[in-house]
Formats: structure tokens, C-alpha cells, sequence
């Protein structure tokens, strides 16, 4: 089973999250943010071109310009393949663990797993961020010395930062699969 | 005004997603409103504003109005906590400038202040503290953002000095056109209104409560002796003058009278004086004992050792200390001034004038009381006194004073503007409608980048949606915040 919703992140920006139902136990969620716009690019690139420029007329040296070249395309091939996350999913197996995969827009994909043993919980949390107020869903880590110590936070989602309908979404299904006897109680 | 609370009522951080009964049926009597308290001052700083926001809030919630707090991040402890029956505590990360204020640019807090009373759907700023210097800001931007504003001012100042003139000028700027001020007595709301040159009209007197429990009679640690405790500041004002005239003189007629002195004071000095003259430490008997400064916590502890209590004051606002001694059980004997007489009923409490003989015959009164045995037992006074001052009535009558301000208008810009202009001098009048107006630039600039529709509604842990549950096992708590 498979369906997509549209949402919107924390900028006012279209997110869509696309839920793959493989089995009752394994579920996976697939943020996309929209792909780098060609109008976004050439702002950039106008803008970084016509401060090099401006610096050429003053003091008429042409390593500027060659400058400006490089640090357009380095910086673009950087943010394309450090900074701009394109789709960032979360798979979620119910007594094996939960996957969650970030893929930038140059294809490099990076993974995490964390096995069912080291999970306690996934809650929706909120945090101070920038100058905001924001809600994030994150996975609860056991603490191996304490019983009912949380070792560690770990956010989902951290680039995309969508909105808290989407993450009520989310929510609801992790804990349909993580509590399956109380999930139609646990709602925030 | 030095109330503590204790430190133990605080909850260690937890989430607020908890199940959500639908069909929770709420009584509600009153229209309730969603109040965001901000100060400078919260725990785990320790003091008197510290626990009145504390307790006011438990109140207004257990009243069924949904309360925040807003303070700034101390140390460790910033982000969102949560605190007894879901009061939400926010830990803005803002600059500690001076004595655990925030520096105060007029704009930096803009954006952060606004997203939270936007996503919790403020409806009243109530600013505590003329010394916070965030809960001027609040005051200032909830006035921008057209939000009804509260003030609690919870000390007394002076006039003469430079400083005084200065934070004068200030809260005469973020008074006037604050639609309700708050004074813990009458001096202190006189105070104010001459102070910030205020309608008398807009400011209401709503006494700070003491917390019953915390001053609790115990009989078995009574002296065997008659003993006077004095619990004071000694100073001037005190009366300790007074003081140094009467222990020697009821000291002489009564062999078995004790005195024990709490406090310090430039004042010290004088009653060392009348112990030396007239040898009243003897090593083997000490009839008069000067303690030193006493921590607030220590208090009750002074005071259950006596029998009657002696308030000397010259001048006095309201008088927490009488109040705090007849809730340990002992006879009140004081100076008929300022408020006092206003603080307890005529059958707890003997009033004299402001003068030695009128003092001694005073004392002399409710030592022979005590000797007869009239005295009503200190558990008695304690369960009568335990009623007078309570959180729960200063909540209700908070609530009055909200229940106004929800009615009134807040003042369009332009009146705003006019209203600065005229009050406040004209050269700080104009300076601070310009200021005014900048505010207002820089709120449509942050409304235009995120607009109110793309800020998430705060899900509410109290108030008439509350989705906190008391009876959740503290280990399902879950949760912890993080400032990044």
C-alpha cells in the first residue's frame, strides 16, 4: 500500500511525505522536499557575478572574476552534495529496528540504524530552534546503565522540519507499530 | 515579600504528549484566559517573585486557565520544561546582563517573544518585576502586537537618587499605557502610582500569601521562660531604637523574660550597647540573644521558640512578618502604623503606639495574658491565621483583575503614540513613540517572513484543552528539551 500527502515545513515550504505500508510491522516514511529550483540558482549565481564585478570595476584586478567562477561551482557542487537534503526517509521494522536514510541532491546517501533493543520511544518533542518555537518527532535511546534513563535524543527528520500535522501523521503510524495495544489512545 | 517556596515541587523535564480524554467535561463558571507570566525571575532562582509567580500560576491553572511562563535560560536549564500539573516554563536562550536581568535592546526578544505568544495563543501579558528587564520588553512588544497587558510591581523605590529618577522614567514609559497594574499593599501602590504617574484607578492592591505550611506552630520547643522573639531588619525603620528602650526596662520587672533578636542591621550596634550596660549575657543565664541575619528558611524555626512576637516598625507596608508569627501560634504585639492594623483582627494582635511606655504596657498586657493562660493555644491561631492570606484568594482576585482587562480595549497605535508623547515628557515621549514605531516596522517585517498561519498552535497542558493528566506515572514521562 502505498499513498503521498503534501504538507509544509516550518518556512511555509512543500513538503510531500509518501508512507509505503509493506506489512503490518514494517512501514517506511519518505519526506521530499522540492528539488533546487533553477530560479533559486540563478539568483545566487547573478548576485555572487555582480558583487564580483562591482569589486572588478574598483580595483580592476580579473582574479576576481576567475574567483568568483570558482567559488560559484565549488559552492554549488558543496551545498549540492553536503547541505541540500533532497528526500530523508525513516523505515521502521517492528523487532528489527529503525532506518533512517538522508539523501542529498547529489546522490550521496547517508544511513543510520538503530536496532529495536536501543529504542524506547519515539515521542514529538519541542525545542527552541533559531528564533523559533518548533515541535520535532525524535527516537528516545534506553541508557544501558539505568533502566528508565534516555541516553540520547535522536531527531527525525532534522533537515526537512516539517510541520506538526505531518509529524502527528508519523507519530500515530510508529506507534501503531512500537505499541500496536495502545495506538488508537496515543495521540498528542 | 521574602517568601520562599521549596525547592522540591519541581518536575524533572517530560514531554507533553499525553492522551487526550475527548469528552472531558470542564465547569467553567468564568471565561478563562490564556496567560503567559514573564519575568526574569523563576526558579531555580530563589526569592519572593520566584514563588509568587509560582504559586499564582498552580492557583490560576487549579482555576482552570491555561498559564505559561516565559523566563530566561539559567545556566543548564534552558528550552521548554514542564513543572507541576503541566505549567509550561520556556528557557529562552537571551543574554544575562546584571543580577540575573537580560539585557533590554527593546528588539532582539521581538521575534522569539512573538513566536511563543503567537503558537500558545496568549491573550494577557502579566510582567512581574519593575528590575526584569524582559518583562518590560513583553510589556512593550504585547502593547505592539495589541495583546492586553498586566504588571506586578513587588517592590518599593525611592525618588532622590539618580538611579531611582532614571528606572522612574522607565516604568513611566512601560506604565502608561499597561492596561492594569498590581501592588502587593497600599504604600506599594502609592508608591507606584506617584512613581510612574499613574491613574490610581488602573492600579489594584492584591496582597503576596504566605504558604500556611511553611510557618506551623510546634509547642514542645517553646522555652520554659517567657521569650519575645524579634524577627527584623535592624535598622531605623524597624524601630530598633525603640527596642534598646524597652528590653531593659521589662527586663528589670520580670526576672524570667528572654529576648531573642533576629536580624541584622547597622542598627546592631545599639542593642549590644543596652546588653553590655546592663548585663543581660551573663554566661550562665542569656536573657537577650542577638542571632545575626537569619536565611529564610530559618525563620520558623526562630519563631516557634517564643511566646510573643514584637514588630517595632516605624513604617510598614503590609507586614509579612506578623502574619508569618501568628501562623506559628505566637501573640502578635505591634506598632499601630501604615498597614498593619489592615493585616490581622483585633483578638490576634495588640496595637500600641509608636513609643517605649506604649510598647511595655503592650508587652506587659500579653505577658500577663500568658501568664493567666487566656491566650488562645497556637494551633488554634495557626488554623485561624491559615485562612487569612492564601494563594488560592490571591488567584481569584488575579482573576478579577483579569476578568477586567479581557473587557478593555488595547490602545491603537496612534493613541499609543499620543498617549507616550503626552505622558512621558516630551523629549523620552518622543524618543520612545519612535522606538514604538520601529517595534511595529520590525513586527510587520517578522509577520510578513512567517506568517501567524505558518506557526504551529501549541498543544495546551492546562486551561480548558489541557492535556496534562496528573495520574500519568512519572517513569511514562518522557522526554527531554534541547535548546539548538
Amino acid at each position: 500500500m502505498e499513498d503521498e500527502l503534501s504538507f509544509s515545513d516550518i518556512y511555509g515550504g512543500r513538503l510531500a511525505l509518501q508512507r509505503r505500508y509493506y506489512s503490518p510491522s514494517c512501514r517506511e516514511f519518505c519526506l521530499s522536499c522540492p528539488r533546487l529550483s533553477l530560479r533559486s540558482l540563478t539568483a545566487v549565481t547573478c548576485s555572487v557575478w555582480l558583487a564580483a564585478y562591482g569589486l572588478f570595476t574598483l580595483c580592476e584586478n580579473s582574479m576576481i572574476l576567475s574567483a568568483a567562477i570558482f567559488i560559484t561551482l565549488i559552492g554549488l557542487l558543496g551545498y549540492l552534495h553536503f547541505v541540500k537534503i533532497d528526500q530523508e526517509t525513516l523505515l521502521i521494522i517492528d523487532s528489527l529496528g529503525i532506518q533512517m536514510t538522508s539523501s542529498y541532491a547529489s546522490g550521496k546517501e547517508s544511513t543510520t540504524f538503530i536496532e529495536m533493543g536501543k529504542v524506547k520511544d519515539v515521542i514529538i518533542n519541542e525545542a527552541i530552534y533559531m528564533q523559533k518555537v518548533i515541535y520535532y518527532l525524535c527516537i528516545l535511546l534506553n541508557d544501558p546503565m539505568e533502566p528508565n534513563g534516555i541516553s540520547q535524543v535522536v531527531p527525525v527528520f532534522p533537515s526537512a522540519k516539517p510541520r506538526l500535522d505531518c509529524l502527528i501523521e508519523v507519530y500515530r503510524s510508529c506507534q501503531e507499530i512500537l505499541a500496536p495495544g495502545k495506538a488508537t489512545s496515543t495521540s498528542p | 515579600m521574602a517568601y520562599r517556596g521549596g525547592g522540591g515541587r519541581r518536575h524533572g523535564p517530560s514531554a507533553a504528549f499525553h492522551p487526550v480524554s475527548p469528552g472531558r467535561l470542564f465547569t467553567c463558571r468564568t471565561p478563562t484566559h490564556n496567560i503567559c507570566m514573564v519575568s526574569d525571575f523563576f526558579y531555580p532562582n530563589m526569592g519572593g517573585v520566584e514563588s509568587h509567580i509560582y504559586q499564582l500560576s498552580q492557583c490560576l491553572i487549579e482555576r482552570g486557565h491555561k498559564v505559561i511562563i516565559v523566563t530566561h535560560a539559567y545556566g543548564n536549564r534552558k528550552g521548554i520544561r514542564y513543572l507541576t500539573k503541566g505549567l509550561k516554563v520556556y528557557y529562552l536562550p537571551l543574554k544575562v546582563m546584571y543580577n540575573q536581568s537580560t539585557a533590554t535592546t527593546l528588539f532582539h526578544s521581538l521575534p522569539l517573544l512573538r513566536y511563543i505568544f503567537v503558537r500558545e495563543r496568549v491573550t494577557i501579558i502579566h510582567s512581574h518585576s519593575s528590575f526584569s528587564a524582559m518583562a518590560h520588553d513583553a510589556l512593550f512588544h504585547a502593547k505592539t502586537m495589541g495583546l492586553r497587558t498586566v504588571f506586578t510591581d513587588h517592590s518599593l523605590f525611592g525618588f532622590a537618587d539618580v538611579s531611582s529618577v532614571l528606572t522612574n522614567k522607565l516604568l513611566t514609559v512601560s506604565l502608561c499605557d499597561t492596561n492594569h497594574i498590581i501592588c502587593v499593599s497600599y504604600t506599594s501602590k502609592e508608591n507606584t502610582v506617584l512613581r510612574a504617574a499613574l491613574n490610581p484607578e488602573i492600579v489594584s492592591v492584591i496582597p503576596n500569601a504566605v504558604d500556611p505550611t511553611d510557618f506551623t506552630p510546634d509547642p514542645f520547643r517553646r522555652h520554659d521562660s517567657i521569650t519575645i522573639v524579634i524577627v527584623s531588619r535592624l535598622v531605623y525603620r524597624k524601630g530598633t531604637d525603640l527596642l534598646s528602650g524597652i528590653i531593659p526596662e521589662l527586663c528589670q520587672k520580670y526576672q524570667d523574660l528572654n529576648f531573642i533578636i533576629g536580624g541584622e542591621g547597622p542598627k546592631r550596634i545599639i542593642l549590644e550597647e543596652v546588653r553590655e550596660r546592663y548585663q543581660l549575657h551573663d554566661s550562665s543565664k542569656i536573657r537577650v540573644r542577638l542571632l545575626g541575619a537569619l536565611e529564610h528558611k530559618d525563620v520558623r524555626n526562630v519563631l516557634v521558640q517564643g511566646h510573643i512576637f514584637l514588630n517595632t516598625s516605624l513604617t510598614e507596608a503590609f507586614c509579612m512578618a506578623i502574619v508569618e508569627a501568628a501562623s506559628c501560634g505566637l501573640q502578635v504585639v505591634s506598632t499601630r502604623v501604615g498597614g498593619i492594623p489592615e493585616v490581622l483582627p483585633e483578638n490576634l494582635i495588640i496595637l500600641c503606639e509608636p513609643s517605649v511606655k506604649s510598647l511595655c504596657e503592650g508587652l506587659e498586657k500579653a505577658i500577663s495574658q500568658l501568664k493567666s493562660g487566656v491566650l488562645p493555644a497556637p494551633e488554634k491561631i495557626h488554623n485561624i491565621v491559615k485562612t487569612f492570606y492564601t494563594w488560592r484568594n490571591v488567584a481569584e482576585r488575579t482573576e478579577k483583575v483579569y476578568n477586567r482587562v479581557a473587557g478593555e480595549t488595547v490602545l491603537p497605535m496612534d493613541k499609543r503614540l499620543e498617549r507616550l508623547m503626552s505622558h512621558c515628557g516630551p523629549v523620552t515621549g518622543c524618543i520612545f513613540a519612535l522606538l514604538a514605531v520601529f517595534n511595529f516596522l520590525f513586527l510587520t517585517f517578522l509577520r510578513w517572513m512567517t506568517p501567524d498561519s505558518l506557526i504551529d498552535v501549541a498543544i495546551d497542558a492546562t486551561g480548558p484543552k489541557g492535556a496534562w493528566i496528573n495520574q500519568y506515572p512519572y517513569s511514562r514521562k518522557r522526554g527531554r528539551n534541547k535548546t539548538r
